[in-house]
């Protein structure tokens, strides 16, 4: 498989693209956030199950469609680049840590719901006091065996975790780390909606207090491993997407806004951000191509390409979005204005699922350095 | 197997029995001067007439009248191997194509055929002291003889002039219009005794430039490439080539300032534990990977018959920024033994030296962030408050 786009995947782009447009655009997506919700019930619907993206890399046989990470890959960069809220990435993390465990039951009980959108699972691994994204030695304690397992503990930043029908909760059991299924329903189990910088995610905090869980069976340090990956191929899909979409708007609006007798763009001082922005976006879009050709067909290779793709993307995104306020001077800095929803979304995106200083040691590891 | 298939495996045979494998641990030629001028010409003629020199020019020019495919699957069999066609590469990815495209039936027939078979080596005049990133304010002239033209100036940074038989020269022909407009292309005999070549010692103590001396040199009227007044076209065809020929550069030669090299000199001084270089070499990791990933995607998108426009030169910037970040990063591993330098750092230290070259040669990254900007992204042109002033009239350094 090579670099560049296949016919299929520029198709999907194209379609979950023009849905954007239509159903999703920014004004919409201002609407939305600015109400209780933390997504449009009828857009996640839409997304989930007419274009099918819930279950995309779920395999057929749990009710998915079986395609590959570089076809998901296409379809985040444009949500990503409409910062269209939704829960899709909690749900291919969840999916992931699941299909990456050995539990039969629980795949052909949770996957197909997740797969057509009737479930929401969220990933809690994160706890207080502990800046490790998924801490080696988790504090939450799973006790009890067989149908009589509870889990007592904390954790924060559960993306998704107010909107959830299910929880995979990361714990400490008798016989070492587990992932532990819990009901959202279940009793002890509360979730406080979190107040954030980028309010095109949710986030909640959940404490556990003897609430039931089930114990998914499979090695769960090693899916937890494979989550890390897939959590960096995803987030660096929606922020290539972010980025092209900042530097696009911020390129049109230096074509059109004059000073001093030209278009700003003629000047030097805002032409070579405009091209440094450029190549932030060009090597990250390299390194994410690498790596879902990595993820697709060469595996053992995929948790240093997704490392290095979101290595790039998370600072490149970063950078691309403060410029894109600071290029469009004043006007750039009103609420009106959509370049502080990028910014906000940059900031909680570089710490999403591991911050820069995790990402970097986490690809020395993988290199082996 | 498709007639590419069997040029392909026609190449690899041939290279396999004439060439010399690819060593990726060699140092780089700083001199570029490492292959002897005979063998390299004796190569070149063996590579004609084996077929495989000049692949997509024309027959009638000496070429082998194939398509771009066959082109590329020659250059990637050929990066297996260490060709020693050095001095031939300027002539061959710049002057060539732009008498291909611009030169006279007559020019043609006379200079591509000894360029293609090894026999006349070619150079480009083009910058000069006073005319770097605006080369348009060249200053070099050339004033009209009964016979043809008389040219008065000097250049620089010009690779190969010591043992080039050609060159091909942009002067200014008429100073009475704007600086683009009144410049003429012109092919130039370097054995003419008014030609003096000096070499150019650089940063790094090495000299693989030139600088060039114009004084009194004749060329007949039916030098000129391209129209008279019509020059800085020509110059612009030249260098979409030179951007190409770049571009297509095959593999790298083991880079001192590369992830491994930087891992195994953090090893060397006990800092491979230490967070902040591990970090550091994970981000160095992640840009060279990336950088080598945009090039294929690059090199993919051409051969899908995907115009790539202007981003090789994000692709040179990209590399440019990398090598300085790079510098910075072995200059922090490396610590106080820096300033002493010492045997085993030798290679490193000659790469820390030479690191800001890049960011300059072959246009500075300010100009490729202006080429980015206005061809890739589409921004209004520079002001250029002088596109219109008569050259004669214009503020220039001397």
């Amino acid at each position: 498989m090579s670099l560049i786009f296949t016919d299929d995947q520029k198709s999907l782009a194209e379609t979950v693209r023009r849905f954007v447009a239509q159903r999703t655009p920014l004004p919409k997506v201002r609407e939305v956030i600015g109400g209780d919700q933390a997504y449009d019930q009828e857009v996640w619907s839409r997304l989930a199950g007419d274009l099918g993206l819930a279950g995309l890399t779920i395999p057929e046989e749990y009710g998915g469609a079986g395609a590959t990470q570089a076809d998901l890959s296409a379809a985040l960069r444009e949500l990503g680049a409409g910062l269209v809220p939704s829960p899709l990435l909690a749900c291919v993390l969840t999916a992931g840590a699941l299909l990456a465990l050995d539990d039969e039951e629980a795949k052909r009980e949770v996957l197909p719901r997740i797969a057509e959108g009737a479930l929401v699972g969220a990933l809690a691994v994160s706890e207080p006091g502990n800046r490790r994204w998924i801490p080696a030695e988790p504090e939450t304690t799973a006790t009890g065996s067989g149908d009589a397992v509870t889990l007592s503990g904390a954790k924060v930043a559960v993306l998704n975790g107010a909107e959830a029908g299910v929880l995979l909760v990361q714990a400490r059991g008798p016989q070492g780390v587990g992932l532990y299924l819990v009901e959202r329903s279940a009793g002890g189990l509360t979730v406080t909606k979190d107040e954030v910088v980028d309010p095109t995610r949710s986030s909640a905090t959940v404490t556990l207090d003897g609430a039931p869980a089930r114990l998914v069976a499979g090695d769960a340090v090693a899916a937890l491993d494979r989550v890390a990956d897939l959590a960096n191929l995803a987030i660096a899909s929606e922020q290539c997407g972010a980025m092209l979409a900042c530097l696009t708007m911020t390129t049109e609006y230096a074509k059109v806004r004059y000073a001093f007798g030209q278009p700003i763009g003629a000047y030097q001082g805002v032409k070579h951000k405009l091209a440094d922005m450029y190549n932030l976006w060009a090597l990250a879009d390299a390194a994410l191509r690498e790596a879902t050709r990595a993820a697709d067909e060469e595996p053992a290779k995929l948790g240093t390409a997704a490392a290095a793709a979101r290595t790039l993307s998370s600072p490149g995104y970063l950078t691309s979005a403060k410029e894109t306020m600071l290029l469009h001077g004043g006007i750039g800095f009103t609420w009106e204005h959509d370049a502080h929803f990028f910014y906000k979304n940059a900031i909680a995106g570089n710490v999403l699922a591991g911050d820069a200083d995790y990402q970097q040691d986490r690809l020395a590891d993988k290199l082996g350095v | 197997m498709t007639s590419i298939d069997e040029f392909r495996a026609r190449a690899r045979a041939w290279l396999e029995q004439h060439a010399k494998p690819f060593d990726e641990a060699a140092g780089y030629d700083l001199e570029g001067s490492a292959v002897p001028l005979q063998e390299s010409k004796r190569f070149q003629k063996a590579l004609w007439e084996a077929g495989f020199a000049g692949i997509t020019w024309p027959k009638e020019y000496g070429g082998q009248g194939l398509g771009a495919a066959e082109l590329i699957a020659f250059n990637e069999e050929a990066a297996d191997f260490d060709l020693p066609t050095g001095p031939f590469t300027i002539g061959l990815g710049m002057p060539g194509p732009t008498i291909l495209e611009l030169g006279t039936e007559e020019q043609r027939k006379r200079y591509l055929p000894p360029l293609l078979r090894g026999d006349e080596i070619w150079c480009q005049l083009f910058s000069e002291p006073g005319a770097g990133s605006d080369v348009a304010s060249l200053q070099t002239t050339a004033t009209r003889t009964e016979t043809g033209w008389l040219i008065n100036g000097q250049k620089v940074w010009t690779s190969g002039a010591q043992y080039s038989d050609f060159g091909t020269i942009i002067a200014r022909t008429d100073p009475t219009v704007a600086k683009h407009r009144g410049i003429t292309m012109f092919i130039v005999d370097m054995h003419h005794p008014g030609v003096t070549v000096r070499p150019l010692v650089v940063a790094t103590g090495h000299a693989p430039f030139n600088e060039v001396f114009f004084d009194d040199v004749e060329v007949p009227a039916d030098a000129v490439v391209g129209e008279v007044g019509e020059g800085w076209g020509a110059a612009v065809v030249m260098l979409r080539n030179e951007r190409v020929t770049i571009g297509a550069g095959g593999r790298a030669r083991s880079n001192p300032l590369g992830f491994d090299s930087l891992v195994e000199l953090a090893r060397a001084r006990g800092l491979e534990t230490d967070t902040a270089v591990r970090r550091r070499l994970a981000v160095l990791y992640a840009r060279e990977s990336a950088l080598g990933a945009y090039g294929r995607v690059l090199h993919e998108e051409t051969t899908a018959g995907v115009e790539i426009g202007a981003r090789g030169s994000a692709a040179k910037l990209a590399g440019a920024e990398l090598a300085l970040w790079a510098a910075d990063l072995a200059q922090d591993i490396i610590g106080s033994d820096i300033a002493l330098g010492g045997a085993d750092l030798e290679r490193v230290v000659a790469a820390i030296v030479a690191a800001p070259g890049g960011a300059v040669a072959g246009g500075t990254n300010e100009i490729q962030r202006n080429i980015v900007g206005e061809r890739v992204l589409g921004l209004a042109k520079d002001p250029g408050v002088d596109r219109n002033t008569p050259f004669n009239q214009l503020k220039l350094s001397r």
